[in-house]
């Protein structure tokens, strides 16, 4: 039968990848629960000590900890329902026949900032949002507002740029979904109703369905992860207002060096994170 | 039939998003060419006279090239050595049938969401221990984390699409399932296998919290670099544009390339 | 005959030093000290700050004269302690530490410098006859150099808080000259200079150290107030304390909007662009703001002593030492040595003044052409006056100040009352202590 192979076949094949990956994915997980199990700070390694599960009851009852949790989901529930309805109407406006020169250029201007390095999204706001010499305040017509320095609008700033960034990814994703549609049955479709949104609904949204969940999932995944745009750009602050996740961690970690108390925080986020991407992907993905 | 209206609104809305894409990326050489009085003029100023001091200064003066050709060095291994064990793994992953074959793939799909920082902590004792801080070879092996499943999962997904019937012959004639591969299936594959190394390249060179813990003078990358101009006692914004500019140019080239498949990379091909 | 030897040598040092290499085979020289150690290279880390700068410019005529090669590493503050204590745990490459003062109690437990006298005592032909430690203010050498009675760095980048003002702006105003007190500063020249988009003050207060060193501490300890009691539990809700900080809260009025999202740079450029009448700042920033390149306000800046409390004066204190670390091998400890000597020495103070450094050497400040220098007399005041535990230098401050700036900029931002905030802040800060064991009787109560 075909695939069928002897184990010694299999591994070969996989082995490589499974080994190499297991040393860097793995291994370092495995050293962060024992670090995390123990009082670990680097600027007192001559005092470390196990402490059992010290480190997870401080996490768990720390309320800064839930905080930047907090910040971060609605660091998602703010951006990404924003990247869907923008990244939607483009796909649409892009799907419409017609135009092909400027689609082709707008399609590729698109690309762009999404390959962009994170990092310099975040030196870009910092040049572009600064209160006086930035040209933000200039384009909207001499405004003042305070971006960096006032909690709400460096939240928001925040989303900006993460709107920026990813909303021509979710909008290319939606636009492959769209051209799956079989032509004859999106003109018979429109024959019958002159309601762009009745098409959308009952004839379209079937194949944009696994498109919309691989957003969902990957959008979800990388806030969690985000770092470095908001790294560069306001470094959690002004106060904790964007400290998110993954900045909180570190900050523990490398800036107060209590690595210990770090891996904890950092197993939990790995939990939470298993968690959801089960759900996401039993649920979702029946691929395989 | 549109009507002109419409036709002439369409066009309108695409050419704001075109520039609304487009703009920062303007902003960021505009900037990168103006002096340190010129950037700090409020209101800003769109015209004025460039220069390419910044880039001098950042290249050769403050070391900026150095990182690039670091972050260059370390994004081309990592890709590499991403591939060479990625493909079989992927081949295996598309054509096998074995137990645990699920799970295997849902381990991989892990490692793409799980959030750098997990690992950067126990990565940098790690390394520590072993004497690999500030090495070019620390980031190759820790980039496999993103890079090693995106190759798997591209190439899998190519595979795939590769009829059986093709190495059917190859096959009876008693050929090894590793001749197979390299003789049949992956000539047919260098699409994806292509896309996965550019992914891989622009994720890697991209990359900046592992290179700001795990190196230091010797390994740093580019984006690490950019970043520690930000404190000094000025903020020199023209070279932090030019440093911005010299990074994005190579990934925008790289993603504009790859743009008809980059979707479907970065669902990990959930979309095609 | 051995006096006379000696006489003739620091006669002879006198004339030569400043030139370089002495001719006689048998006094100390530099270059001979360094022979043995010639294409050694020694690793430290500089910040991006003008004594840096300073010092890189005068370091060709060293690197010359010894043949020891000096690779700097140059960070951003904010990332420099992170850098060398990742760069000591893991026995990396550093062969000096640049210390900050609060830095030291850390560095020092950890055994990650050598104490500047067993240094001397491993390389005595390293030793210059003519270091003079009696020269160094006395203050400075023991808060940014020593901890617990051992002199471990030298100073090398020494700062003092001061008060920068346009006079420019004050004198439109209708004032002759600075305020004396916070309380004046912030009744009669803050409402006065603050319009029409300019501001009477800025405080630093970015979310790092800036916010525990430029902007917490220096309210607290005017007003009387300090972090820790006697017993080392927490002093932040005691009156004076109190007074400190919701002093703070009111004087933000006259500072610009989103004043926590300012670090040096913000407040520097926010003076030399004459929007910001009067700052509160390290010495070091002076050159900058002289310049005429990065200053637009260049012939106004006027040099006075930070505004006196109801407690006194008490400006904040800060700066940089350098010490060997232990991590080196013998010939870089010994090339560590030459250069942090060479670096601070009292013979080369004048040009690293002159640079656009801030030396600690009290001779250098003795000289009466220093007209071009106009923080020089606030600067000596400082030193004579200050708080060496204006910050607390004990190890666990990485752990506090970290504490400190999450809790500070929450108070300014009105997200927890003064009261609410200090009592975070103190109960952390003692379960920090608690854990480093001051409360038992293992530690001495050391600041």
């Amino acid at each position: 039968m075909r695939g069928q192979v002897s184990r010694k076949t299999i591994f070969a094949f996989v082995g490589p990848a499974v080994i190499g990956l297991a040393a860097v994915g793995i291994a370092p997980l495995i050293y962060a629960v024992w670090t995390s199990l123990h009082f670990y700070n680097l600027t007192k390694l001559k005092k470390v000590k196990f402490i059992g599960f010290e480190n997870y009851s401080t996490v768990l009852t720390d309320e800064v900890f839930w905080q930047a949790m907090g910040r971060t989901f609605f660091l998602l529930v703010t951006a990404l329902p924003l990247q869907i309805i923008l990244g939607m109407s483009i796909a649409l406006v892009l799907h419409q026949p017609g135009l092909t020169l400027i689609k082709t250029l707008c399609r590729l201007s698109l690309v762009l900032p999404m390959a962009t390095t994170y990092a310099v999204v975040g030196l870009l706001g910092q040049v572009m949002f600064n209160q006086k010499f930035g040209v933000m305040n200039q384009l909207l017509g001499g405004a003042d507002i305070n971006w960096i320095g006032d909690p709400e609008n460096a939240f928001a700033m925040i989303v900006f740029w993460d709107v920026w960034q990813w909303t021509p990814f979710v909008a290319l994703v939606l636009l492959a979904g769209l051209t799956m549609v079989p032509g004859e049955v999106e003109e018979a479709a429109r024959l019958e109703t002159k309601s762009k949104w009745t098409v959308l609904r009952y004839v379209q949204m079937p194949f944009l369905l696994p498109g919309l969940v691989a957003v969902l999932i990957l959008r979800t995944a990388d806030t969690l992860k985000l770092f470095d745009m908001v790294f560069t750009l306001t470094r959690g602050g002004p106060g904790s207002s964007t400290e998110f996740i993954s900045l909180m961690i570190q900050r523990v970690g490398f800036r107060g060096f209590d690595q210990g108390l770090a891996s904890a925080q950092a197993i939990i986020l790995l939990i939470i994170t298993i968690i959801l991407a089960q759900i996401y992907i039993r649920v979702f993905y029946k691929e395989v | 039939m549109t009507a002109p209206r419409s036709l002439w609104s369409q066009i309108v809305l695409l050419v704001v998003i075109i520039t609304v894409c487009v703009f920062p990326f303007y902003w960021m050489v505009t900037t990168s060419l103006k002096t340190q009085i010129v950037a700090l003029e409020a209101p800003p100023v769109w015209l004025f006279e460039p220069t390419l001091n910044n880039y001098r200064e950042a290249l050769f003066e403050d070391g900026v090239l150095r990182t690039l050709i670091n972050s260059l060095v370390v994004a081309i291994s990592t890709t590499l050595l991403a591939l060479i064990l990625g493909v079989p793994a992927a081949f295996a992953l598309a054509r096998f049938e074995f137990r645990g074959k699920k799970d295997l793939w849902f381990w991989f799909i892990t490692n793409r969401m799980v959030s750098p920082i997990v690992l950067a902590l126990p990565f940098f004792l790690i390394a520590r221990n072993l004497g690999l801080l500030d090495k070019h070879i620390t980031l190759i092996l820790i980039y496999l984390t993103f890079n090693l499943p995106i190759v798997i999962w591209i190439v899998t997904d190519q595979f795939r699409g590769i009829p059986y019937d093709l190495d059917e012959a190859a096959r009876l004639e008693g050929a090894s399932q590793f001749t197979i591969m390299r003789k049949i299936c992956l000539p047919l594959a260098m699409p994806g296998v292509a896309v996965s190394a550019i992914f891989s390249f622009i994720f890697s060179w991209n990359e900046l919290m592992f290179g700001l813990i795990l190196t230091r003078t010797e390994a740093k990358t580019a984006p690490a670099m950019a970043v520690s101009f930000m404190e000094g006692y000025s903020l020199p914004y023209g070279k932090i544009m030019a440093t911005s500019t010299l990074i994005v140019i190579p990934v925008l080239i790289f993603a504009l390339l790859a743009s008809k498949q980059l979707v479907r990379g970065l669902t990990m091909g959930a979309v095609k | 005959m051995k006096m006379l030897r000696n006489l003739l040598c620091s006669a002879a040092l006198a004339s030569l030093t400043a030139t370089g290499a002495m001719a006689d085979g048998h006094g100390w020289s530099l270059k001979k000290a360094a022979a043995p150690y010639a294409g050694t290279t020694v690793d430290v880390v500089f910040l991006l700050r003008p004594g840096y700068e300073a010092i890189e410019a005068m370091l060709p005529a060293f690197e010359e004269e010894t043949g020891i090669n000096i690779n700097i590493i140059k960070h951003p503050y904010e990332n420099a302690l992170g850098e060398q204590v990742r760069d000591f745990v893991a026995g990396g490459d550093l062969d000096i530490a640049l210390i900050d003062l609060v830095w030291i109690g850390n560095f020092a437990e950890n055994d990650w410098i050598l104490p500047l006298a067993d240094v001397q005592a491993k390389y005595p032909d390293a030793v210059d006859p003519k270091l003079d430690m009696d020269d160094f203010f006395p203050l400075v050498l023991n808060a940014f150099g020593g901890w617990n009675d051992t002199v471990y760095g030298l100073p090398f980048d020494n700062y003092s808080g001061l008060m920068f003002y346009n006079r420019c702006m004050l004198e439109e105003a209708g004032f002759d000259g600075p305020p004396a007190t916070w309380q004046e500063l912030k009744d009669v020249y803050g409402p006065a200079l603050t319009k029409n988009g300019k501001y009477a003050f800025a405080l630093q207060s970015k979310r790092n150290e800036t916010q525990s060193a430029d902007s917490f501490a220096r309210v607290l300890w005017p007003f009387g107030g300090s972090f820790l009691d006697a017993n080392f539990k927490s002093n932040l809700n005691s009156a004076e304390s109190q007074a400190g900080l919701k002093f703070r809260q009111d004087l933000m009025q006259y500072m610009p909007d989103g004043i926590v999202a300012f670090d040096h740079a913000e407040t520097v450029n926010g003076f030399s662009q004459g929007d910001i009448a009067i700052i509160t700042e390290w010495s070091a920033f002076y050159s900058s703001v002289v310049s005429p390149d990065t200053s637009k306000v260049a012939d106004c800046v006027e040099i006075a002593p930070e505004p006196m409390g109801p407690a006194g004066r008490k400006p904040a204190l800060g700066g940089f030492s350098l010490a060997v670390a232990s991590q080196a091998d013998e010939a870089e400890q010994a090339a560590a040595y030459l250069f942090i000597q060479w670096a601070t020495s009292k013979a080369n103070a004048r040009e690293y003044l002159e640079r656009g450094g801030v030396p600690a050497r009290q001779s250098v400040y003795e000289g009466d052409d220093l007209e071009a220098f106009k923080f020089v007399p606030a600067l000596v005041e400082s030193w004579q006056d200050g708080v060496p535990e204006f910050r607390p230098r004990f190890a666990e401050w990485p752990e506090i100040t970290e504490i400190v700036q999450e809790w500070g900029t929450k108070m300014m931002l009105g997200d927890v009352t003064t009261e609410e905030g200090a009592t975070e802040i103190g109960t952390r800060m003692e379960s920090v202590l608690e854990e480093a064991g001051y409360y038992s009787g293992e530690k001495p109560l050391a600041q």
